[in-house]
């Protein structure tokens, strides 16, 4: 890093590099490698399970030292191909592979030397290029392939200048540096991603590690982390707020000039905690957490430094507050199943709806309905994992009783379908479930029951027709009763009524109302309340369904 | 050999076009210097009909889909480690360009190429 050889210090001062030296530099570069090693991991894009690049690439490194770490060779072209042979021998994931063949480039350029002169070194960097090029058929550019063919026309230029072997170690990792950068223009998917390619990166970190130990500078840890802005995760996932936390601030800035990084995260850390700095095209973001009181210091801080482009700033202890209230509500107690027992699979189109099922015993919830059919798999998936091999499957809804039919034919586990069609008529069955039952037993009552109830959906037209003697016209509300076309009228309320009238409801017990998303509750209840005067003697019970599409699904048993 | 059925009809994926997937995947992993016919009668019938894809065979069950690449690698390179990747890779290709799941990948390393005999 530093050009004045001058200012190296002491140890590697015109010291020759020999075996022994190049074992100090392998060491270096494993060292600083894995300093940043979470940096390169965070730049991966393809979800490829090939694992993280930064940890490939420092397993890659440790194997390559742990050949030469005990070893006393003073030639260097010896210790290389020690080197070599352990970066083969531990070569981890694509980029591993690539880095093992790059050393093993670098060790046949030096075959039979004893130091490392300006000259071989330039030779050894070629031979690495030529030797990485040769494993692939098609190399990709922009990826570490590219890093090393870049530092190796950078090492043969500076040797125009200078033949000192150290000299042209330091003076390559700016042009690594700037391979590196280059590499979003020459593969499109980096870019996309806004990150620079991992692999050439950590060849990056390895040049850098070995310069810094020639600059004597320290290695063990990075100066300040500055992730790709992509890979900034500012989600408050957190359950509790520390003290000190009470405003997350996260500021867009182009600084006017270069960041001194160090100076600026001693400058953050005096004002607040979880300190994370994202980069991305020369636009800089900052993410701090701050007391109430110092909520503003980070944004008059940034201001001094650059052009500040967004400011985001939000109370921690409010949005906790929020959260908390909101997973307390859409907490979903399923019922627990021990070995043997029957478990209920149930499908549901709504929130409400499925805390109904879940209190009445459900192990497992589908979502779904009668534009969301869930698939045989989605179906499967939720009882394969349950601790029990009878289970229940409840599909309400005749569209979905063929997929619920698949999963039973395709899984191993012992399964029962009850045709029900509505929701009623699975609630209606979930009133007969005992779970310590006869499997076939149970599933014959549960059958039994879907008939005890009757079904009106509610629900708006969405084009016009004739079925069944009744005509609809689009946008009309109409009313189903078992699925067939009972009802149309022009409002929720007024077919509502019909409808129950049609069944003759006076004849029931219990009329149970779910209501829709598309229905406020305060209407909701207001048609309830309207029902009820009619209805005084049987009892009216309203709840929140959650479903799309209907206004209603109402159960009269 | 994959089907799917939606509403405008049904789509069908032949054997040959995942093959063709998983020949490209293959030759940008590194190490794979090339592809390998399974056998000389293959190779030459791979010649003669300049098949876009020798060296790579896929089995469609019904249910799954087995994949089998026939590849050179580079000598000197960690082949477990080539191997991985070639797995990886034409997986992740292939399941990306079907939404469909692979069950296998076997890679077959039919020769290494010797460019250079340290």
């Amino acid at each position: 890093m530093n050009p004045d050889p001058e200012q190296r210090p002491e140890h590697t001062q015109s010291m020759p590099i020999d075996g022994q030296v190049l074992k100090h530099l392998v060491e270096a570069s494993l060292t600083w490698l894995r300093a940043n090693q979470q940096t390169v991991n965070s730049l991966n894009v393809f979800p490829v399970p090939d694992g993280d690049t930064g940890t490939n690439m420092v397993l890659t490194m440790q194997s390559a030292y742990n050949e030469i770490d005990d070893l006393a060779y003073r030639g260097v072209g010896q210790m290389a191909a020690a080197v070599s042979q352990g970066a083969l021998m531990g070569a981890r994931g694509n980029s591993g592979v690539i880095l093992s063949q790059i050393w093993r480039g670098f060790a046949r350029a030096l075959h039979n030397q004893e130091v490392l002169d300006g000259y071989n070194l330039v030779k050894a960097f070629a031979e690495a290029r030529d030797t990485a090029y040769k494993g692939v058929v098609r190399p990709v550019e922009g990826t570490i392939l590219t890093v090393a063919k870049d530092v190796a026309t950078a090492a043969a230029e500076v040797f125009e200048q200078t033949q000192d072997p150290y000299e042209i170690l330091s003076r390559i990792v700016p042009a690594a540096d700037a391979s590196v950068q280059r590499t979003p223009e020459l593969l499109p998917v980096l870019k996309q991603a806004g990150v620079v390619d991992s692999g050439g990166k950590g060849l990056f970190y390895i040049l850098e590690g070995m310069a810094r130990f020639i600059a004597g500078e320290p290695l063990d840890a990075p100066v300040a982390a500055v992730q790709p802005l992509s890979a900034m995760v500012l989600e408050n996932t957190k359950e509790a707020i520390e003290p000190g936390q009470d405003y997350e601030v996260v500021v867009d800035f182009v600084p006017s000039k270069e960041l001194d990084l160090p100076r600026f995260y001693g400058e953050l850390e005096k004002m607040g905690t979880s300190i994370q700095v994202g980069e991305g095209d020369g636009m800089y973001r900052m993410h701090i957490h701050v007391p109430t009181e110092k909520r503003y210091e980070p944004v008059d801080y940034v201001m001094g430094l650059g052009t500040i482009t967004k400011i985001a700033m939000e109370n921690l202890i409010a949005q906790m507050d929020a959260m908390r209230h909101k997973s307390g509500r859409d907490r979903l107690e399923l019922a627990s199943i021990e070995p043997g027992q029957i478990a209920v699979v149930a499908v549901s189109p709504g929130p409400g709806i499925s805390r109904v099922f879940a209190s009445l015993g459900a192990a497992a919830i589908v979502e779904g309905g009668q534009t969301m059919n869930p698939s045989t798999q989605d179906i499967l998936s939720a009882f394969e994992n349950l601790p029990t091999d009878k289970v229940i499957i409840l599909p309400n809804n005749k569209n979905i009783i063929l997929a619920a039919q698949q999963a039973k034919e395709v899984t191993v586990k012992k399964v029962q379908l009850i045709p029900s069609r509505s929701i009623p008529q699975g609630l209606a069955a979930m009133m007969h479930l005992n779970p310590d039952g006869n499997l076939e037993a149970v599933a014959a009552k549960m059958t039994k029951a879907i008939d005890d109830v009757i079904t009106i959906e509610i629900t708006t037209a969405t084009r016009s027709v004739e079925i069944d003697g009744v005509a609809v016209e689009e946008g009309q509300v109409i009313a189903l009763v078992d699925g067939a076309l009972a009802i149309s009228s022009r409002s929720v309320e007024e077919t509502c009524m019909k409808a129950l009238e049609k069944i003759g409801a006076g004849q029931h017990e219990l009329i149970t109302l779910f209501y829709g998303k598309d229905l406020s509750s305060v209407e909701a209840n207001r048609i309830a309340d309207v029902i009820r005067a009619t209805y005084a003697t049987q009892e009216i019970e309203i709840q929140d369904g959650g479903q799309p599409h209907y206004q209603f699904i109402i159960s009269v048993e | 050999m994959g089907e799917e059925t939606t509403t405008l009809g049904t789509i069908h994926i032949s054997p040959k076009a995942v093959a063709t997937i998983a020949y490209h995947a293959t030759l940008e992993s590194y190490g794979v210097v090339g592809l390998a016919p399974k056998n000389l009668a293959e190779g030459l019938a791979a010649t003669i009909t300049r098949e876009p894809a020798h060296g790579v065979s896929v089995q469609y069950s019904g249910e799954e889909i087995n994949i089998d690449v026939h590849v050179i690698v580079e000598y000197g390179t960690r082949i477990t480690s080539v191997v991985d990747s070639i797995a990886n890779s034409v997986r992740y290709h292939v399941e990306k360009a079907l939404g469909m799941p692979v069950h296998t990948v076997n890679v077959h390393i039919q020769g290494l190429r010797v460019s250079n005999p340290d």
